[in-house]
């Protein structure tokens, strides 16, 4: 790759209006100990090309694994051929003269490397942490794992653009499970939601194993917990559980290729239409959301996205409005919108589609202890382990591990199988207060599917605490 | 490309030490995809994709590595024995491995069938049938191959092309209804016909809506709709090792706590030939596995590193151990006259985004999608607004079961993330009582 791939594969770049050929090269390696016992380690490395043409009205791709020049020069070939037998069959053809020259690169600040630590010690610690995991007699089921992925990109084209990234990130994961009464609760290390952009040091700054006790104790008590009773309540939402909220409910919906109707037969449309940006009230006047590639460590933090756009902050939503949409540079310009750098491929193999990047909700003024001390009677949850909404992203069910009851101000006892749900629209009007920094976490998933053909991709999410008001709780049978 | 897994499984077999096993998996994929929005082409092209993963085992010790090779011999050879001296010396760092297992028995097969698929063919096809309709879909079409060879002497080949066209259409008021067209080899009368049935479909979704209030309803769930909830069931469901540890939504049932209706049997049937009978690590699987017989679990898929971990015997599923080619016996409803049975009620074709709202109950909450619509004294009325339903899998399979079709429907998985699948399911449609709307 490098310098040496980019003076290889661009004598071959077609005469046509526009080709860019976009290399990848990642590596994953995944260690995890269950029950005491390290599972087989495995390690990927995977490269690959996808060479994209536009021209006389046509678009296609060729994507392969082989990238020598027999095999880049194949791969322009089916491109050539796609976009041939495309022509006027397309739903739009961009204006290429949009398409902006960029050189540039972005690299993920690593103090550690991933390298640096033997597989031996990093067994070796995950079973240490089961071992704090497995700290009482009625825990049934634990684990612990690390997951490390680098991303290496270099994106060319025939208008002389050269970008180079390469991101890498840490996903710790655990996962405890206690048993009372032939009945099963689990509490996970944030719903596997602490993934960063990172180096092997940020497992240093999570202390998983002090973690990995809490969550032991938690489960346990958890376990032998009432379940949760019905109730139109308040509700405070922890950072693990806003994370998925704000996924489902304000990012997919605002993804413009789904208000395009692209996302009809798989992932869905949308309740969001063109007409409702700059004047629809999507929240309270407290709702403020971004598409911020900058925030540092974030999952999504790049300074280009997969077809070489440059990135920057922009609010999605100001004071409760709606403004922006999710929607990278071809296809703002099909609903003749604006656009963010968020037109995104998981991998050489599949074209970029609309996605989201790292997509914030903006801390407010209170603390936690302000939140709670201002309700009467209301629950705090933590920690997705369910999520369901329609397909217009607006009737949504979440669930969460773990409840605690407020009463008067206070925290009082911990109840099991929470669930809540209600509509979108309605929802985020019922936002009442958010919380400061000192409750802000960034997290983020590393499996979002969306795209036919299907795409799993890493997402960022950063967020406050939030408390909601007349939120539909619910438990389990 | 068999020549060439046997070429490299060579170099790699040859390269080994005496106290060294060597087990390959190899994966291929040459897919044309085309996309779909509003009966125009989105996006279009060509995947070739190949991997192979490579599992050194060398004195009760294993490292795996999965790489993406270009099939140019000489590059990849560098590559191959490149890795081949990392698992060698990093294998030796990691502690001995109490579960370890794998196929000491050769068992060789070789399934070859090549129909030389055109993609940009049917796309013409597709356009030209759709363009009166706003359609969006997805045409994934071409060869899937999976390979095994150990240094032990076994090979085994699964190479078959196939294609799956997965469509719907819409009305101006964003109702829709949906369809797919699976097999080996294009037949322009079978997908006329489907196509038909789809765009007859949409003339019914097209009368008013009718709104769906929260409550309890008569309802067919069709094979397709039916098909959601058992996948749901399989995320643990028939997993021995998720039934052990209590994460199972059938873990009360394996328990003898629980049952289904006496109509009810489930089986891991792999007699259609679409997934290989190979286990990566060499196993070969069994035709059948029933699952639950006339209402009671019968059998969880075992995993052979599970049976090592809980001293039972395997039956060579996969380390996920959930089902790959489920079937659900069929019921004494007759298909033909489902409006019929189900008189006045709700008619869903689809459902969608399900997950758990109490796990230990088995109980599941997800939405109505496609072509859901109200009937009633077995009339199509009209579609429905979309309505969340939360009920218990004991309840849809159980109590509140009034029964299943005569007829089951092959539905081929078109999931396509990382590679196309090579699942299926079969299932017919079933009817049940007072299921629960709750959104």
């Amino acid at each position: 790759m490098k310098e040496d791939f980019v003076n290889i594969v661009r004598p071959l770049l077609p005469n046509v209006d526009y080709c860019s050929i976009r290399f990848v090269s990642r590596y994953s390696n995944i260690i995890n100990a269950t029950r005491s016992v390290v599972e087989p380690v495995s390690i990927c490395e995977d490269e690959g090309i996808m060479v994209t043409v536009f021209n006389d009205g046509g678009f296609g791709y060729g994507a392969t694994s082989n990238t020598t020049k027999s095999g880049i020069k194949a791969a322009i070939d089916f491109a050539l051929s796609w976009s041939g037998y495309s022509k006027n069959k397309l739903t739009y053809y961009p204006d290429l003269s949009k398409i902006k020259t960029q050189n540039g690169s972005f690299f993920t600040k690593e103090n550690e490397q991933w390298s640096k630590v033997s597989m031996k010690d990093k067994a070796d610690f995950l079973l240490e942490v089961n071992r704090a995991l497995k700290s009482k007699p009625s825990i049934s089921n634990w684990g612990a794992g690390i997951r490390h992925n680098t991303i290496e990109t270099q994106f060319i084209d025939t208008i002389d653009s050269n970008i180079r990234q390469k991101l890498s990130y840490i996903l710790p994961q655990m996962i405890v499970s206690a048993e009372y009464k032939k009945e099963i609760q689990t509490r996970t290390y944030g719903g596997h939601a602490h993934a960063r952009q990172a180096g092997y040091d940020f497992i240093d700054t999570i202390a998983m194993h002090d973690k990995a006790l809490e969550l032991s104790e938690d489960v346990v008590e958890l376990s032998r917990a009432k379940n949760c009773e019905n109730n139109i309540t308040d509700i405070i939402i922890a950072p693990d559980q806003m994370i998925l909220q704000i996924h489902e409910s304000i990012g997919h919906p605002l993804e413009l290729d789904r208000i395009l109707g692209d996302e009809r037969n798989y992932a869905g449309s949308s309740f969001v239409n063109q007409e409702m940006f700059g004047r629809y009230k999507y929240g309270s006047d407290c709702l403020n959301v971004t598409f911020d590639p900058s925030v540092s460590s974030e999952l999504a933090s790049c300074n280009y996205d997969d077809d070489g756009t440059e990135a920057k902050r922009e609010y999605l939503i100001k004071d409760g409005i709606l403004l922006r949409p999710i929607g990278g540079l071809f296809s703002s310009q099909r609903a003749e919108m604006d656009y963010v750098a968020c037109s995104r491929a998981c991998n050489w193999n599949r074209p970029p589609i609309d996605r989201m990047g790292n997509i914030n909700l903006e801390p407010g003024k209170s603390s936690l202890n302000e939140m709670v001390s201002s309700i009467s009677e209301g629950i705090y949850v933590e920690t997705n382990n369910s999520w369901s909404i329609d397909d217009k992203r607006n009737k949504f069910q979440f669930g969460c591990e773990k409840g605690t009851m407020i009463k008067d101000g206070k925290f009082t006892n911990i109840v099991k199988n929470v669930n809540y749900r209600g509509i979108t629209e309605k929802f985020w009007n019922n936002l009442i207060n958010v919380g400061d920094k000192s409750t802000y976490e960034i997290l983020g998933t590393s499996n979002c599917g969306k795209g036919e053909p299907n795409q799993t991709i890493f997402v960022g999410h950063a967020t406050p605490a939030c408390h909601f008001k007349e939120i539909d709780v619910f438990g389990g049978i | 490309m068999q020549n060439y897994f046997k070429k490299i499984s060579d170099l790699l077999f040859n390269a080994l030490e005496s106290s060294e096993i060597l087990i390959l998996n190899f994966d291929a994929e040459e897919t044309d995809f085309v996309r779909y929005n509003k009966s125009k082409i989105r996006q279009a092209g060509r995947v070739h994709q190949v991997s192979l993963d490579i599992n050194l085992i060398k004195k009760g010790k294993t490292l795996r590595s999965s790489l993406r090779l270009s099939t140019e011999y000489k590059k990849d050879k560098t590559l191959l024995v490149r890795t081949l001296f990392f698992l060698r010396r990093e294998v030796n760092e990691l502690p001995k491995d109490p579960y370890l297992i794998y196929e000491k028995n050769i068992n060789s097969s070789n399934l070859i069938d090549d129909q030389g698929l055109n993609a940009q063919d049917m796309s013409s096809r597709i356009l030209d049938i759709s363009s009166s309709h706003d359609m969006v879909g997805i045409l994934s079409s071409g060869k899937i191959v999976k390979g095994f060879a150990n240094s032990l002497g076994q090979f085994n080949w699964h190479e078959s092309d196939s294609f799956n066209f997965d469509w719907s259409l819409y009305d101006d008021n964003g109702k829709a209804v949906k369809q797919n067209y699976a097999d080996r080899k294009w037949n322009q009368d079978t997908f006329t016909r489907l196509y038909a049935e789809s765009a007859q479909q949409l003339s019914v979704i097209s009368n008013d809506e009718q709104k769906v209030e929260p409550g309890s309803y008569r309802v067919y769930l069709s094979p397709s709709a039916l098909n959601e909830i058992i996948d749901m069931m399989s995320w643990g469901g028939f997993s021995y090792k998720a039934n052990k540890i209590g994460s199972s939504p059938l873990h009360l049932m394996a328990k003898g706590d629980r049952e289904f209706d006496k109509s009810v049997s489930f089986s891991e049937d792999l007699s259609n030939g679409i997934s290989p009978k190979f286990h990566s690590d060499g196993f070969i699987k069994p035709n059948n596995t029933e699952l639950i017989t006339e209402g009671k679990y019968q059998k969880s898929l075992i995993s052979p590193r599970s049976a090592l971990e809980y001293s039972v015997k395997h039956n060579a599923a996969e380390d996920y151990e959930s089902p790959v080619s489920i079937k659900l016996e069929t019921g004494k409803i007759n298909s033909k006259k489902i409006l019929e049975t189900l008189g006045t009620g709700i008619y869903l074709n689809n459902l969608w985004y399900l997950n758990f709202s109490d796990r230990n109950n088995a109980r599941v909450t997800g939405l109505t999608r496609f072509g859901c619509f109200y009937v009633k004294d077995g009339e199509l009325i009209g579609p429905i607004n979309t309505m969340r339903f939360d009920e218990t899998m004991y309840n849809i399979f159980g109590t509140k079961l009034a029964g299943l079709t005569n007829e089951q429907q092959l539905l081929m998985d078109t999931s396509t993330y990382e590679q196309r699948s090579v699942h299926s399911s079969t299932i017919p449609g079933a009817v049940v009582e007072d299921f629960r709307l709750t959104l």
